[in-house]
C-alpha cells in the first residue's frame, strides 16, 4: 500500500475526528443547543437548592423545556428557564424546585395553570413558590422526634412515678390490695349471673339460651321495623300535607297562608264582636230576645193561650171538622 | 548504575531528546510524508482494536453497574456512569495502555533495531538529527491521532453501554432515558478533560518509547528488553500521571 493511499486514509480519519468533536459538543453542550429553540421565562426563589443550568423544566410531569442559567439578583436567586415555543404558560401557573426522587435531581416543576388566562409573554416573570426540601423534612422530622421524646418521657414518670410520688404501677396494686374482698364479691355475682345466664335463667338467660324467645323477639323487632315504616310513611304524608298547606292550597292552606282570607276573617271576627256587643247590650230583635224578658213572659203567656186553644178544639174538633166539610161542599 | 541513578538517567535523556525535537519542528512541514506514514500507523491501523475494546468495555461498566444500581432502584442513572466513566476515564487510560502495547512497542523496536544495527549512527554521520526524522513525526502524529482515537473509542463505548442497557434482561433500560442522563450528566468539559488526559499519555508513550529505543546499547537481545523496557514504563507513567492529571483537572 503506497504512501498516499495511507495519507487518504489518515485525513479521513482526521476529518471524522473533527466532525465527531462538533457532533459532541452539539449533543453534550446543552447551553448551545438551549439558546437556539424556545423563549425565556424569569423564575425568582430563594434558594435554588441545586437546580444548575440544564435540568428540566417540567409542566404536570411533561418535559417542556430546561434551565438556561441561574444567577442571583439581590435578595433572591433567578433561574432563566427556556420553554418549548409550542407550550404556552397561563400566567397563574405556578412554578417550584421540586427533587425527582432521594438521589434524583431537581427539576422546576411548573402546575398547568387556567387555560383560560393570558399565556405568559417571552421574557416575563412566572410565579413560584417554595417547596419543602430533604433538609425541611429532616428538621421537621427532628422536631417531631423531640416532641414524642418528651411525650414518652411523661408518659414513663408516670409509669415509674416521680419525686417520690407512688408510680401508676403502685397506686393499681394498692387499690386492687384494698378492694380485693369487693372484687371478689363482684366477680362472684358475675359467676353467678353468667352460670344462670349459661342455664337458661331469667330473661337473659332465656334470651342467650331459649330460640322461642330469641324468635319472638326478632317478631317483635320485625313488627317494631314495619310500625315504624309506617310510622315513616305517615311523617311523610305529614310532610306533604304540611307542604301543601304551606304552599296555600286547599282550605287549611287557603286560610292560613292566603292574605285575602286571612283578611276576610278578620272583617267577620270583627263584624261578630259588633253583633256580639249589641247582644249584650240588648239592641236588635236577637239582643232584645236575650235581653228582655217580657218576650218571653209574652211568647209564654200566648203558648199556654195556644195550649188552652188546641185543647178546646180538640173536644169540639170532629163537630167541626164536618161544618168545614159542610162549608166546603154547599 | 543503580535503579535510582537510572530512572534520573532515562529522565534527563528523555529530556533532551524532546528539547531536541522541538528545535527540529520548523522542519515538520518538508516531513509531511513521515508524518503522515506515522498517522497512519498510531491513529489508522489502532483504530479497530481500540473500538472493540471501548466497546466492551462500555458494555461491562452498564453491566456491572446496572447490577448493583437496579438493586436500589437507580438503574436510569447508569447513563450518567457510563458516560463520565468513559468520558473521564477510562476512555484515555484504555486507549492509552493499548497505545503503549501496540505502537509503544513497534516505535521502541524499530528504534531499538535501527540504534542496534547502526543506522542512528548512519543518520547522525550524514548530519542528520535522528531527533528530527525518527522522533518529532511520530510525537506530531500521535499529538493529532491520539484525541480522535479516543473520542471514538469514547462515543463507542457509550454505544457498548447503551446496547447492554436495552438488550440484557434485568436492566431493560430505554437507550432514549439512557442517553437522556448522559447528556445531563456529562459535559463538553468533560470530555476536554478526557482527551488533553488522552493528548498527555500518547505523548508520553511515543517520547518515552522512543528514548527507551535510541538507547538502546549492545546486540538484538537488546532490542527485545529495551521493548518491555518501554511498555512497562510507558504503563506504569500512564497510571501515576492518571493520578495527577486527574487532580489537575478536577
Amino acid at each position: 500500500m503506497n504512501t498516499a493511499q495511507h495519507s487518504a486514509r489518515v485525513g479521513l480519519l482526521f476529518l471524522l475526528g473533527l466532525a465527531l468533536i462538533w457532533v459532541t459538543h452539539e449533543a453534550l453542550d446543552s447551553k448551545s443547543s438551549l439558546s437556539k429553540t424556545g423563549y425565556p421565562l424569569v423564575a425568582g426563589f430563594q434558594n435554588l437548592k441545586s437546580l444548575k443550568q440544564g435540568d428540566d423544566i417540567r409542566m404536570a410531569g411533561v418535559r417542556i423545556g430546561s434551565v438556561e442559567t441561574t444567577q442571583l439578583a439581590g435578595h433572591r436567586v433567578e433561574a432563566i428557564l427556556r420553554i418549548d415555543k409550542k407550550v404556552t404558560i397561563p400566567s397563574d401557573a405556578r412554578a417550584t424546585i421540586t427533587s425527582s426522587g432521594l438521589l434524583g435531581t431537581n427539576y422546576v416543576s411548573i402546575s398547568l395553570g387556567t387555560p383560560s388566562r393570558a399565556p405568559l409573554a417571552p421574557g416575563g416573570e412566572i410565579v413560584t413558590y417554595e417547596s419543602a426540601d430533604l433538609g425541611t423534612v429532616m428538621t421537621q422530622l427532628s422536631e417531631l422526634g423531640e416532641k414524642l421524646e418528651d411525650t414518652l418521657g411523661s408518659i414513663g414518670s408516670v409509669f415509674q412515678g416521680r419525686g417520690g410520688e407512688p408510680s401508676l404501677f403502685d397506686r393499681l396494686n394498692h387499690l386492687l390490695s384494698e378492694n380485693s374482698s369487693k372484687i371478689d364479691t363482684v366477680m362472684s355475682n358475675l359467676e353467678d349471673i353468667t352460670n344462670k345466664v349459661n342455664q337458661g335463667q331469667g330473661t337473659l338467660g332465656k334470651l342467650v339460651n331459649d330460640p322461642k324467645v330469641y324468635d319472638e323477639l326478632l317478631a317483635t323487632l320485625t313488627q317494631i321495623k314495619a310500625a315504624a315504616s309506617q310510622a315513616s310513611g305517615f311523617v311523610g304524608d305529614a310532610q306533604e300535607l304540611v307542604a301543601h298547606v304551606k304552599s296555600g292550597q286547599g282550605t287549611l292552606g287557603t286560610l292560613l297562608y292566603d292574605q285575602k282570607t286571612s283578611d276576610d276573617l278578620k272583617a267577620i271576627t270583627a263584624n261578630f264582636a259588633q253583633v256580639s256587643e249589641k247582644l249584650a247590650k240588648g239592641e236588635g230583635t236577637l239582643g232584645k230576645l236575650i235581653q228582655d224578658d217580657s218576650l218571653y213572659t209574652d211568647a209564654q203567656a200566648t203558648l199556654q193561650k195556644a195550649d188552652r186553644a188546641l185543647g178546646s178544639m180538640s173536644d169540639s174538633g170532629p163537630i167541626s171538622a164536618v161544618g168545614a166539610v159542610a162549608n166546603a161542599l154547599f | 548504575m543503580n535503579p535510582f541513578t537510572a530512572i534520573l538517567d532515562g529522565l534527563g535523556s528523555t529530556l533532551v531528546l524532546l528539547f531536541n525535537a522541538l528545535r527540529e519542528i520548523r522542519t515538520l512541514p518538508r516531513q509531511f510524508g513521515r508524518f503522515a506514514e506515522q498517522c497512519y500507523l498510531i491513529g489508522y491501523t489502532t483504530l479497530p482494536i481500540v473500538a472493540v475494546l471501548s466497546f466492551f468495555i462500555g458494555g461491562v461498566l452498564a453491566l456491572q453497574s446496572g447490577y448493583s444500581m437496579s438493586n436500589f432502584g437507580t438503574k436510569e442513572f447508569i447513563g450518567s456512569l457510563v458516560g463520565l466513566s468513559m468520558t473521564r476515564e477510562l476512555g484515555p487510560v484504555m486507549v492509552a495502555i493499548l497505545l503503549a502495547g501496540r505502537v509503544g512497542s513497534a516505535i521502541s523496536a524499530e528504534l531499538a533495531s535501527m540504534k542496534v544495527y547502526q543506522e542512528v549512527d548512519a543518520l547522525v554521520t550524514m548530519n542528520i538529527p535522528p531527533e528530527r526524522i525518527l522522533v518529532l513525526p511520530r510525537l506530531a502524529a500521535v499529538l493529532v491521532m491520539m484525541p480522535i482515537i479516543t473520542l471514538i473509542g469514547i462515543i463507542v463505548g457509550w454505544f457498548g453501554g447503551a446496547l447492554v442497557c436495552e438488550y440484557v434482561g434485568f436492566i431493560s433500560l430505554a437507550p432514549e432515558k439512557y442517553f437522556e442522563t448522559l447528556r445531563r450528566y456529562t459535559d463538553f468539559r468533560d470530555m476536554w478533560s478526557g482527551l488533553l488526559k488522552a493528548e498527555i499519555f500518547g505523548f508520553v508513550i511515543v517520547l518515552v518509547s522512543c528514548s527507551i529505543g535510541l538507547r538502546t546499547r549492545g546486540g538484538p537481545r537488546e532490542i527485545g528488553a529495551s521493548v518491555t523496557k518501554a511498555v512497562v514504563t510507558s504503563l506504569i507513567l500512564i497510571l501515576v500521571l492518571d493520578y495527577f492529571v486527574t487532580k489537575a483537572l478536577i
